[in-house]
């Protein structure tokens, strides 16, 4: 478990007094330690966010039957694409993890496998009752009844099924709170990745993959 | 139709009929007589083609209820062999050498109901379910909520509301349902 386990990136040690900073990669690394730094670093980190919440893109995967309300959102009455936002194919390419209505214990490890293939950041969007509390399926069988148990949700969308105004809405919340910096929730992910295993391997029986999947 | 049926009538031990539409055609045999009929049909009759196989639970009578219709796809007519086997020991000849595709068929039923098929490909192999660690999902004594209660955590707050009293109360209150 814990050898699998990311850990956040380490700050590096501040540069010697006087020493220029080279080719640099990262703000981290460039930034360092000086004191002039948590404000720069600050308004860097709402840049970034400007432009992350500016561009997500949606991995193009439908769990449920919410998925039918993601269609109409990338033709031309609702078009999100005036939003930046786009339908990836792949979990390689996209940013933004919806799952779409009602999860069934089979697609669950499906999902977790994409997410955590997912390029960070990355945030998952919970469209539907059934990933809030089970929904009209809650005394299924196969299906799970909270999606928070399993996956980081950023940003819950309600209704049975929510219209793709209500997407819109969700997905405006959501970029707000990206550019506020609240949508945290790979970093809650990978803080408590022990809890979330715990969780998915209690209903996974059949766990045939990797602890965690890069 | 009459001619094919007054043939099975002759021909094997019908237990009971009911004519559900015209062109559907409901025949009980017991389970012993289900191969050979449906083979009889298979090779001398239109109905050469299973269309589906389905199970019915008659958990009171202890017996599961095997469907299979068959279908004529020149003359849009059905007929569906029906027959009852006993639900603790359920077992049932396949019929896999007569269409291949009822494997999956038999998959998904010994999967669904625990009724096994000897001699047929891929029983006990996961069609739906992965990892299952229960009495079959879809047997009348399996409790689902119960089930769910064990596996499925649930948030907190969730409200209940029973159909039959929310809609007597309702309709008691305001003398109809809807607005």
């Amino acid at each position: 478990m814990t050898d699998t386990k990311r850990t956040l990136p380490v700050l590096p040690p501040a540069p010697p007094e006087g020493a220029t900073p080279h080719a640099p990669v990262d703000d981290a690394c460039f930034l360092g330690e000086r004191p002039d730094v948590p404000k720069l670093r600050e308004a860097l980190a709402t840049i970034k966010n400007w432009f992350r919440a500016n561009s997500l893109w949606v991995m193009a995967y439908g769990t449920g039957c919410g998925s039918i309300e993601l269609r109409p959102l990338t033709t031309a009455r609702f078009d999100m694409e005036r939003f930046g936002m786009a339908m990836r194919p792949t979990p390689r390419q996209s940013n933004v993890l919806i799952i779409s209505g009602y999860l069934a214990t089979k697609s669950l490890k499906r999902v977790i496998r994409s997410y955590e293939q997912m390029p960070a950041p990355k945030w998952v969007v919970g469209l539907g009752s059934c990933t809030i509390n089970g929904g009209m399926y809650w005394d299924s069988y196969n299906t799970i009844n909270r999606l928070d148990l399993y996956l980081p949700v950023d940003v819950y969308i309600a209704g049975c099924m929510p219209r793709p105004e209500a997407l819109l809405a969700g997905f405006s919340y959501l970029m707000e709170r990206i550019k506020k910096g609240e949508a945290n929730g790979w970093h809650h992910y990978l803080e408590n990745l022990d809890w979330y295993k715990e969780n998915q391997k209690k209903l996974i029986t059949d766990w045939d993959m990797p602890d965690y999947n890069w | 139709m009459d001619t094919i049926l007054d043939e099975i009538r002759t021909r094997f031990a019908v237990t009971w009929e009911h004519e559900q539409r015209p062109d559907l055609l409901q025949v009980g045999v017991e389970p012993v007589t289900v191969v050979p009929l449906l083979t009889w049909l298979k090779a001398h009759t239109p109905y050469v083609q299973l269309t589906h196989m389905s199970v019915v639970d008659w958990l009171e009578e202890g017996q599961f209820q095997l469907t299979y219709l068959l279908t004529d796809p020149e003359g849009f007519r059905s007929l569906m062999v029906v027959t009852r086997i006993d639900r603790e020991e359920a077992t049932a000849e396949s019929v896999w050498e007569l269409w291949p595709q009822a494997v999956t068929y038999e998959q998904e039923i010994n999967e669904m109901f625990g009724i096994r098929f000897p001699g047929s490909p891929r029983q006990g192999v996961p069609f739906i379910l992965e990892g299952w660690d229960d009495i079959p999902p879809m047997r009348r004594d399996f409790d689902t909520v119960e089930y769910m209660n064990a596996h499925h955590p649930s948030r907190p707050g969730r409200e209940h509301t029973d159909p039959r009293t929310y809609v007597g109360k309702v309709v008691g209150e305001k003398g109809y349902l809807h607005d």
